[in-house]
């Protein structure tokens, strides 16, 4: 099964990730397989729905649609899609690294596909980029972020092979990882803006 | 390690923790605030401000009873886009009767320091009485009671004035004596109003940048 | 019997005042909350008008709810790391009497209208007056303790508790100068600019000495004590606690960017912002690895989970802090919601969370019984973790939102959004961020009534200082 992880397992890591996370358990996934298999298309979802809703609808930031030159719009994606694979590849490193203290397995395989798997829900819920409805987003995005969540409580000590109760510990410490990295995110995103790349901005 | 000896000392010593502790915290407020606030640059009134009368007096202390700059900030930051939606940009000589200063910190409703003058006193009294009359999508709360009450109800605005009148406003003793006059009949609608009408005009002549 | 034992009963009144502040503090921001969705649900009264609400919400979750869990904690662990009783037990309750009476007065002036106006110091003169006896008289007994120690040192949390107590009277003394001109009307000894520099020195240490410095104590005793594992490293934790008290202090006039005061400070403010990051994150490293090395005999109860996620959230506010103090993001960030979220972020998901998790560990030791229902305070934990990440998560979106629109610029180069549109396109975020915090509140309500459960049941029990001949004797 962890053989071949791939793609075409979405809808099982989605609703039945308890057979993954076991198949994950048992056996540990090439880096290169979860990257190939399943990380670039993954992180491939969100940019591409970005780049086409931002293209036919404009973003809508609850006022009228501000719509951006093509090359932004495509510049902007391709951002986008880099900024995914290095969340995906960073957040698998981070995990492996305070997996020693956590007494988990190091298998970076392992780390990498958990943290795809964490990301999945959010990937699949960036369809509603098609519509770049700001609030909409935020709507769609809550519960898949919810779902991610319970999929990172519940993963975690499966996956990487630890307690329960270490699991819990080392699943919280991986929260704040992933925070500091969206609002890394935000930050460079809006440093961008300024600096002239996307909407026009008086300062 | 010599540091880790000498704290050694000082984590046995309480006295010489507190000390430490007071003395360190101390240098950052004594370089960085100690000489704005000493400094006569940051303090000194702009060309064309004038102090605040009685009923202007009365208003802004009534928009810091309401806590008006809990959602409205008094700041044009030198900023293009700010620039051309409020008004030149704030300079430090406009507040220099401002106490306290009213900045604010966030804008959950526009800014004000340009506000004097962009409304007349009418429009300005159906927004504070009403908001959703004339601004259909406000949030702001309606503020009823300002229309009911006297101003200065407490009869404190001599007070007011003469401990403004020690921290150096220039207010004689005559605008004193006179200001229970200037504020009879008046109702609190009137003076936040009057406020209101005061903000950003010390300004008027001077050039867009 | 029990005179020589620990003095925990003031612990439980603290521990109990700050529970109860915290729900009425959270409610009250739930209030201001769906004002701003509902604006008319103050009814036409003044005492509801969102204006004094919210500074009521800000004042009883500080002094209330922070400052209440800061002195029982400090009271409680500064017996312990001493080996001896409170210094002055009597001074110690005109402390709690003192603080608990200004809070109550204190919230009605403030619903009265009474407001000086300074941000996040709005009592009026009389309360401040009393804020500074009941703050000193906090200092005598806490530095009194300390000085009868019985430990040849002192132990890292006194540290911090100890810069909570000095930086604070500082800072609350020279904030709170002023020319006062009737009993409920004062006005600040600064003005226009100078005031502004005075008040973020003020705001932005008052976040970082009681918010931030002041929890780390509670931090610095209750999670070694929790893991039963020393702290990590001890000499982190001496770079990085003098580090922050030297560095927080020019933070400040972050607060003020592209404000009318002088270049300098604004440029000085957002470096020593950006250095700021080093310490903190030295002192969640030192945390993390504390647990960390205990991790083999870890059993997960509520309070390490509490601790545990708190310490994340830390780190991303002390991160977004710095990175919000950058003039290129604050120009986008500054006045928008996204200062919200980040307070929030600070508040909530730091100061909150590491509370709780403290409050069970302690309340089952005072009370001498374990929790009333663990459960229950597992649902907490998740209501905990799923409120905050609604309400910082609707605060990125509403600041972003605004910080872009506000800016945008049309090609004509004219203002591209009016205020009113932007403003409209705020309300569902408000409604987010109202469901957000009313989950957060039934969180913090169950732990109230999980606590009361538990301290009902107590046995008497009495700890007394290690080689002290009467009491139950050993440490808990």
């Amino acid at each position: 099964m962890a053989a071949r992880f791939s793609i075409l397992d979405l809808g099982k890591v989605l609703f039945r990730p308890g057979a993954v996370f076991a198949a994950l358990a048992a056996e540990s996934p090439p880096v290169t397989r979860v990257f190939f298999g399943f990380a670039l298309w993954v992180g491939l979802l969100p940019p591409v729905f970005a780049c086409i809703g931002t293209l036919n609808f404009g973003w809508r930031l609850g006022v009228e649609p501000v719509f951006l030159p093509r090359d932004t719009v495509f510049a902007i994606s391709a951002a986008y899609f880099v900024a995914l694979l290095f969340g995906f590849l960073s957040s698998a490193v981070v995990a492996r690294w305070m997996a020693v203290t956590y007494d988990a397995s190091q298998s970076l395989g392992r780390c990498f596909a958990l943290m795809t798997i964490v990301g999945a829900p959010l990937a699949v819920g960036s369809v509603i980029h098609l519509y770049p409805h700001v609030f909409i987003n935020v709507l769609v995005l809550v519960p898949a972020l919810i779902w991610s969540m319970y999929l990172l409580y519940r993963g975690l000590p499966i996956v990487l092979r630890t307690g329960p109760n270490r699991g819990m510990l080392m699943a919280s410490a991986l929260i704040a990882y992933l925070l500091v990295a969206a609002v890394s995110l935000l930050g460079v995103t809006v440093a961008l803006w300024g600096s002239g790349l996307g909407p026009r901005i008086g300062t | 390690m010599k540091l880790v000896s000498l704290h050694r000392k000082i984590e046995r010593n309480s006295g010489l923790l507190i000390f430490g502790i007071l003395v360190v915290s101390s240098i950052g407020g004594l370089v960085q605030v100690l000489p704005i606030v000493l400094g006569d640059a940051h303090g000194a009134p702009a060309a064309g401000l004038a102090v605040y009368s009685p009923l202007e007096l009365e208003g802004r202390d009534l928009y810091i009873r309401e806590s008006c700059s809990t959602c409205h900030t008094q700041q044009v930051r030198p900023l293009l886009a700010e620039v051309k939606r409020y008004g030149p940009y704030s300079r430090a000589g406009e507040f220099a009767y401002d106490r306290p200063f009213l900045w604010g910190s966030k804008r959950t409703g526009p800014d004000l320091a340009r506000i004097g003058g962009k409304y007349n006193d009418d429009w300005q009294r159906m927004h504070l009485l009403d908001p959703r009359s004339v601004v259909p999508a406000s949030i702001m709360p309606a503020y009823p009671w300002l229309a009911s009450r006297d101003a200065d109800q407490g009869r404190t605005i001599q007070a007011r004035m003469r401990a403004l009148q020690q921290l150096g406003h220039p207010y004689s003793d005559q605008d004193i004596a006179a200001a229970p006059a200037a504020l009879e009949g008046r109702t609190e609608l009137e003076a936040l109003v009057a406020y209101l009408q005061s903000l950003g005009r010390s300004m008027a002549g001077e050039p867009q940048p | 019997m029990g005179t020589a034992s620990y003095q925990d009963r003031i612990v439980t009144a603290f521990t109990a005042c700050a529970m109860f502040w915290a729900v009425l503090g959270m409610l009250a921001g739930v209030y201001v909350a769906a004002e701003l969705v509902w604006p008319t649900i103050n009814f036409g009264q003044p005492a509801l008008s969102f204006g004094r609400v919210r500074t009521l919400h800000t004042t009883l979750v500080l002094f209330g709810f922070g400052v209440s869990a800061l002195i029982g904690t400090a009271f409680y662990s500064v017996q312990r790391t001493s080996h001896v009783r409170l210094f002055a037990p009597g001074l110690a309750w005109f402390v709690f009497y003192a603080w608990q009476l200004a809070i109550v007065l204190g919230g009605c002036s403030i619903l009265a209208g009474w407001n000086s106006g300074k941000e996040y110091a709005e009592l009026e003169w009389p309360f401040d007056l009393a804020i500074a006896v009941a703050w000193v008289a906090f200092a005598i007994v806490f530095f009194g303790t300390i000085a009868r120690r019985r430990m040849e040192s002192i132990y890292i949390s006194n540290w911090f508790y100890g810069a909570l107590i000095i930086v604070v009277a500082m800072l609350h003394i020279v904030n709170s100068l002023a020319m006062p001109a009737t009993l409920g009307k004062s006005y600040s000894l600064f003005a226009g600019a100078q005031d502004a520099v005075v008040q973020w020195w003020y705001g932005h240490n008052a976040v970082g000495f009681l918010l931030t410095g002041g929890f780390l104590g509670m931090l610095y005793y209750f999670l070694p004590k929790h893991a039963e594992q020393p702290i990590w490293s001890y000499r982190l934790s001496i770079v990085s606690f003098w580090a922050f008290v030297y560095t927080y202090i020019w933070a400040g006039p972050h607060h003020l960017h592209y404000h009318a005061i002088p270049e300098w400070v604004q440029s000085l403010g957002m470096v020593m912002s950006l250095i700021l990051l080093a310490p903190s994150w030295a002192t969640m490293v030192n945390g993390i690895m504390t647990v960390s090395a205990a991790s083999q005999k870890l059993r997960t109860d509520p309070a390490l989970k509490f601790i545990v996620l708190s310490l994340a959230f830390y780190g991303l506010a002390t991160f977004e802090g710095p990175m919000l103090a950058i003039k290129s993001v604050n120009v986008f960030s500054h006045f928008t919601e996204w200062t919200i979220g980040h307070v929030h972020s600070g508040a909530l998901g730091w100061n909150a969370l590491i509370t709780f998790g403290t409050f069970y560990f302690l309340v089952p030791r005072l009370a001498g019984v374990p929790l009333y229902s663990a459960r229950l305070a597992n649902v907490h934990f998740w209501l905990a973790l799923a409120g905050v990440m609604l309400y910082v998560l609707a605060m990125w979106g509403a600041g972003v939102s605004q910080g872009v629109l506000w800016l945008s610029l049309d090609e004509l180069g004219e203002v591209r959004f009016s205020f009113n549109d932007v403003m409209a396109a705020m309300k569902p975020y408000y409604l987010l961020r109202f469901v957000a915090g009313l989950v957060f509140l039934v969180g913090a309500m169950l732990m109230a009534v999980n606590l009361a459960r538990t301290f009902a049941g107590r046995r008497t029990i009495e700890v007394a200082p290690p080689g002290s001949r009467v009491g139950a004797g050993g440490r808990t």
